[in-house]
């Protein structure tokens, strides 16, 4: 696989080509729909949206989430026999899932649900922390940027306070805090740990941003402080955040599932695709599938993440990639 | 290799002794042939440079005017070998009657800073930032000399001082943000003629700077190429430079010279209407009759798909069905050295003002 | 620039203070320190013990106030009690020394290989060997730790240890890895097809002929090199740093380094007494002895060139002793490969309970603990260096003053070298210190895995039972070795912008 992005072109009949009377071809492209048109052909960014969504759909359709049912009929909380030494029946009979596809653990639980059920979890817990970073971060990254003086003093220090820290550190404490008080809170109280690398982001730009001649204009002209930061630099600094969001998104997961691993995360009997590997690490040798599943889920979901952070970063930031002349 | 003063530059490269070639007159220093460039991007192939023929004289001052993406900087890039590997150069570029183009590398970066020296556009950034102005000056003499560094500092303090800068000594320790703009480009000045090249290629030199310092900067220049015996191709933008340095001036469009002629001539009595179009656009003090600027209206073709005809038929007052059709050579106009691409250069022979032409275009317009 | 300095560790410091706050705070309130003695029959017994924990812990005086507490013994030394009335200071120690060890060798190791290989990738961009260096990046990102790590235990370790009972190697792995490394190969060196194809069948043919030694020797069974290979790495070492630090442009580089490489094979010829069982400070000694003579070699030899000739000797200087260093090294394998019963590569703690020899023995020892722990966690943070040195060098390389130094008619190496490299490494300095608190973090969790008693697990208990000072010692030694990585990455930032140096 490869990251090409200037690969063979591409036919494309949606695009927006005019040509002239004057047998001169005019390209007439938006901002957004030139950022659209190079994550498209961003190859590896596609194959990781492709495989996401694909996950996405399979954990929750199969087992169903909440009140909503699924088409596949076993629960991952109820114990079963052991068949065939749990060994995983995909692909033994054709192209089927047979009647344990993943296997099952030792007291016969299905492999398939568990690592489902794992999956629905680290993703919403993945999410929440990716949209609770997001909006902190830009937040406080945009009042330390514009407002400059004490209130980028008092905000940078507390950012620093926390950068010195090790995210894991902190993050294991609020999840000791937290973590049994449910899904929800766990992913919000990690958002509350790991923003300060996209305020520092977001801070940098509004600084460069703030200096710009079109933010002098709209001064100028008297426009309120409000409307500067959301109508003229915010959208100037949207590629940065949609970018570090998205990767904050997998590193989410791996934070995830490494706190599950020190017993801070999810507790049973709920699972998420750490703690199934946390639970499971001891049957490497004798049911190495146990290992095996969640582990390719995580790095599946993590990988698609951040190729598609990588495509968007590519797509909003072209810079990187083109031959100077 | 063997080495001296650099003071004798003659001995600096390796390469084999000059031998004359068919066609070139005994001053003629530089002569560039067809040269096209290309570069291939996700939108087709942008032919930035379409053949470019010119020569440069023994301490003759070429002033190469045209708009951004005229393809005069990336002209300039080609002969002295620092495009991109994507760009793809044809034709050829006779220095003193070899083609650097075809030279080895090891042979085409001798000549580079040696025989051939570059000054750039912004001085803020030409300089790298963590090394000393004094290292920088040395490591030019020292990658194409063998000398001890104290001499080559040596070397750095005299073309300090001889481009103006002040206790040059003690500035050789400085760095380069501890430097003015205008100050920064004396010491790309001092750096191009460390080694007395043959040829300085001044990219825009003045652009970046204030209006005052702009002057000084030309004087300092055109002061520096009289001590070493140099010529300059003086790219640039502004007519007003041209008018005051250049000997001879090339106008560049859409990748391709349009009128090449003696400086004065040429500005007296243009022969393509993009020519007149530039001096009709620019603001004169002496001129009481209070009259409009005249803008050439409309932009340049697009690089990529260019029209069959004239590249400047879309612009031009004097457009025909011919200009559609077939796109005029460089062709001798009234005068043998100046030449001209234009189907209608009689038309702006024929007129006393041949800016007038693009008069009621403007005026009509608004 | 020592204001900067400064400044910058004292404001360190005071965010660090207000950090361990927090880390008491949450630490505090994250849970019940009772809540293993609250499942004791004995009603009576559990007050006991109850009350004797609220004693230990003073849990009757509030958490701010305990801080404050904590925080006076710190200065005093005394790192307080843990929930088990044990002294913590003396339980750090030991923890300290084995988790800095590897946290420090695995932030060295991805910083020299992540900026190489980040460099080398920036270079060869879009070749072949800067996609699959750009998908392993991504995929490392993407692996959680813990289970890199109970995997190279499983196949690295265990496997591997199983496979040195008859190290052959078979045909087909032999063909698999030597098309690997043509393919490698000519990737990495790049040119037109004719030159690919000869690096191809070249690198081909060396590494399946290395392999096919290896196997019919049994070479990995008691490994070494012996004085021919010292002599050809060292010759090799030699041209290597003449062609990184002065290229062949001018003779006395060349000759002072080669001068240096056969200094160096000499010593190690009749060297072999001192060797044999040496101390560390008499290697370091020795060390700093060579760095010394290859300067005074480059100086005697230089000529007019002298700066480059002792560079390139120095840099020679140190390859050669890192071939010695693996060679004396290698000579100690048999009488450790006995001592640990034929299974070198360790899964389990720091150090072999009760292992005795001389400085190369207990050397290879700590390198078989050290080496997976490090690899697991060495694969994130050299992705994140060799992804930002390839972006900084990209950047750079497209920067205007590397279009002036090329215009001046300098060697590309010299381009490259000098002007890129130098600039490329600034904005990786500020990495270095985000990266160093990533790095021990995610020490916390390997530890787990390998079953080392460091500070991981001191932080992971002492959390586990919501028992603060231990936490907070693990605390101190990861927040102050922060603040010192961040002003080594200070000072390197100040020594290569001279815009920082001097304001």
């Amino acid at each position: 696989m490869s990251t090409n992005t200037e690969g063979p072109p591409v036919t494309r009949d949606h695009e927006p080509t005019q040509v002239a009377d004057d047998g001169m071809e005019v390209i007439a492209r938006t901002q957004g729909q030139m950022v659209l048109r190079r994550f498209l052909r961003h190859r590896a960014a596609m194959l990781g949206l492709g495989t996401l969504l694909f996950i996405v759909v399979l954990a929750y359709t199969s087992i169903g989430y909440g009140p909503f049912g699924g088409w596949w009929d076993k629960s991952f909380l109820r114990t079963g026999t052991v068949l065939d030494g749990g060994r995983p029946t995909l692909f033994t009979e054709g192209f089927a899932l047979g009647e344990h596809p993943f296997g099952q653990d030792n007291v016969g639980k299905d492999y398939f649900a568990l690592v489902m059920r794992g999956t629905q979890q680290s993703l919403v817990v993945a999410f929440i922390i990716g949209i609770v970073t997001t909006l902190l971060g830009t937040l406080i990254g945009a009042a330390a940027g514009f407002f400059r003086g004490r209130t980028e003093a008092v905000l940078m220090r507390i950012t620093d306070a926390m950068i010195s820290v090790p995210t894991l550190i902190f993050a294991a404490i609020v999840a000791a805090v937290f973590g049994r008080t449910g899904i929800v809170f766990l992913g919000i109280a990690l958002g509350v740990v790991t923003w300060t690398g996209l305020a520092r982001l977001v801070r940098g730009e509004f600084m460069a941003l703030r200096e710009k001649e079109f933010v002098e204009a709209a001064r100028a002209i008297g426009t309120s402080n409000w409307r500067i930061i959301t109508k003229h630099i915010l959208p100037n600094t949207v590629g940065v955040i949609i970018v570090t969001a998205t990767l904050a998104i997998a590193a989410g997961i791996l934070l995830e599932t490494a706190l599950s691993f020190l017993g801070l995360g999810i507790q049973p009997p709920d699972v998420s695709l750490g703690s199934l590997i946390t639970e499971y690490q001891t049957a490497m040798v004798s049911r190495p599938w146990l290992f095996w599943w969640p582990g390719i889920f995580i790095v599946a979901i993590a990988l698609s993440v951040n190729f598609i952070g990588d495509g968007l970063r590519d797509a909003f930031d072209p810079r990187q990639n083109r031959v100077r002349d | 290799m063997s080495m001296s003063d650099p003071a004798h530059p003659e001995d600096a490269t390796t390469t084999p002794p000059l031998d004359a070639v068919d066609g070139r007159t005994s001053d003629e220093l530089l002569r560039v042939e067809d040269l096209t460039v290309s570069f291939p991007t996700d939108d087709g192939l942008v032919q930035a440079v379409r053949g470019v023929s010119y020569s440069v004289r023994e301490r003759e001052v070429l002033g190469i005017v045209g708009e951004s993406g005229s393809g005069k900087s990336v002209s300039s890039m080609a002969l002295m070998g620092l495009l991109p590997k994507s760009a793809r150069v044809t034709g050829s570029v006779y220095f003193r009657g070899r083609d650097v183009l075809q030279l080895r590398e090891k042979h085409q970066r001798a000549l580079r800073g040696s025989r051939i020296a570059m000054i750039f556009q912004d001085p803020m950034t030409a300089l790298n930032p963590v090394y000393s102005i004094g290292d920088q000056l040395a490591e030019a003499v020292l990658s194409h000399h063998t000398m001890p560094r104290k001499k080559a500092l040596d070397r750095a303090a005299e073309m300090l001082d001889m481009v103006g800068i002040p206790q040059a000594r003690e500035r050789l320790r400085n760095y380069p943000h501890e430097f003015s703009g205008g100050m920064r480009q004396r010491v790309m000045i001092a750096m191009a003629v460390i080694n007395n090249p043959d040829i300085i290629i001044a990219d825009e030199p003045t652009t970046a700077l204030d209006v005052t310092v702009q002057a000084q900067i030309l004087e300092t220049l055109i002061e520096v190429k009289d001590a070493v015996n140099a010529a300059i191709i003086m790219i640039t933008h502004d007519l007003g430079v041209i008018a005051g340095i250049a000997d001879r001036t090339l106008v560049m469009y859409a990748g391709k010279p349009v009128e090449v002629a003696e400086t004065g001539p040429m500005f007296a009595n243009p022969r393509m209407p993009y020519t007149a179009g530039l001096m009709g656009s620019i603001p004169s003090l002496e001129d009481s009759t209070n009259e409009r600027l005249r803008p050439i209206k409309g932009t340049p073709p697009s690089l990529i798909s260019l029209p069959i005809g004239c590249a400047f038929e879309p612009r031009c007052p004097l457009s025909t069905a011919e200009c559609l059709e077939t796109e005029p050579p460089l062709t001798e106009t009234d005068k043998p050295d100046h030449v001209a691409a234009c189907h209608h250069w009689q038309k702006l022979a024929a007129v006393d003002d041949p800016t007038a032409y693009f008069r009621t275009e403007s005026e009509v317009g608004r | 620039m020592a204001v900067f300095i400064l400044r910058r560790f004292i404001i360190s410091t005071f965010t660090l203070l207000a950090a361990s706050f927090v880390v008491y705070f949450g630490v505090s309130i994250s849970g019940d320190p009772f809540e293993d003695l609250r499942g004791i029959q004995d009603e009576g017994d559990a007050q006991i013990q109850i009350a004797a924990r609220r004693e230990l812990l003073q849990l009757d005086v509030p958490v701010p106030l305990r801080w404050f507490n904590w925080l006076t013994g710190i200065f005093r030394g005394d790192f307080g009690l843990n929930i088990r009335n044990q002294d913590v200071s003396a339980l750090l120690s030991n923890a300290a020394a084995a988790t800095m060890q590897m946290v420090i060798v695995a932030t060295v190791l991805a910083i020299v290989l992540g900026v190489t290989v980040g460099i080398v990738s920036a270079l060869r961009q879009y070749s072949g060997f800067d996609y699959s260096l750009t998908f392993a990046a991504f995929l490392f990102y993407s692996l959680p730790v813990f289970w890199v790590a109970v995997m190279l235990k499983q196949y690295a370790a265990i496997e591997f240890n199983n496979w040195l009972r008859d190290p052959t190697i078979s045909p087909t792995v032999t063909v698999v890895v030597a098309l690997l490394a043509a393919v490698a190969w000519q990737a990495l060196i790049g040119g037109d097809r004719q030159r690919r194809l000869v690096v191809s069948i070249t690198s081909f043919a060396s590494t399946a002929a290395v392999l096919v030694f290896f196997s019919t020797t049994r070479w990995f069974a008691d490994p070494g090199f012996g004085t021919i290979v010292v002599g050809v790495m060292s010759v090799i070492s030699a041209v290597v740093a003449t062609y990184l630090t002065a290229g062949f442009r001018h003779r006395p580089p060349l000759q002072a380094a080669g001068a240096t490489a056969v200094a160096g094979v000499g010593f190690y010829l009749v060297g072999g007494p001192i060797l044999a069982e040496p101390s560390a400070w008499t290697l370091l000694g020795l060390f700093v002895l060579g760095i010394g003579a290859a300067l005074g070699i480059g100086a005697g030899l230089g000529g007019i060139h002298r700066r480059q000739a002792m560079s390139a000797s120095a840099l020679t200087a140190v390859l050669v002793s890192g071939v010695i260093f693996m060679d004396q090294l290698l000579q100690a394998y048999e009488r450790f490969f006995g001592l640990v019963r034929g299974r070198p590569i360790s899964t389990v703690g720091s150090a072999t309970p009760g292992f005795t020899g001389n400085f190369w023995e207990v050397g290879l020892d700590s390198i078989s603990h050290l080496m997976l722990p490090t690899v697991a966690l060495l694969l994130i943070s050299f992705a994140v260096y060799t992804r930002y040195t390839r972006a900084s060098m990209l950047e750079v390389m497209n920067q205007d003053y590397i279009r002036t130094a090329r215009a001046k008619g300098l060697t590309e190496r010299t381009v490259v070298m000098r002007h890129g490299f130098r600039n490329a490494l600034i904005p990786v300095t500020t990495l270095m210190a985000f990266d160093f608190g990533a790095v021990i973090g995610g020490a916390v969790i390997t530890e787990q895995v390998f079953g080392w008693q460091g500070m991981g697990t001191l932080f992971i208990r002492g959390l586990n039972e919501v028992d603060p000072n231990p936490v907070m010692a693990f605390f101190v030694v990861a927040g102050g070795s922060i603040v010192v990585f961040n002003m080594i990455a200070d000072i390197a930032y100040a020594y290569l912008d001279p815009r920082i140096r001097l304001s």
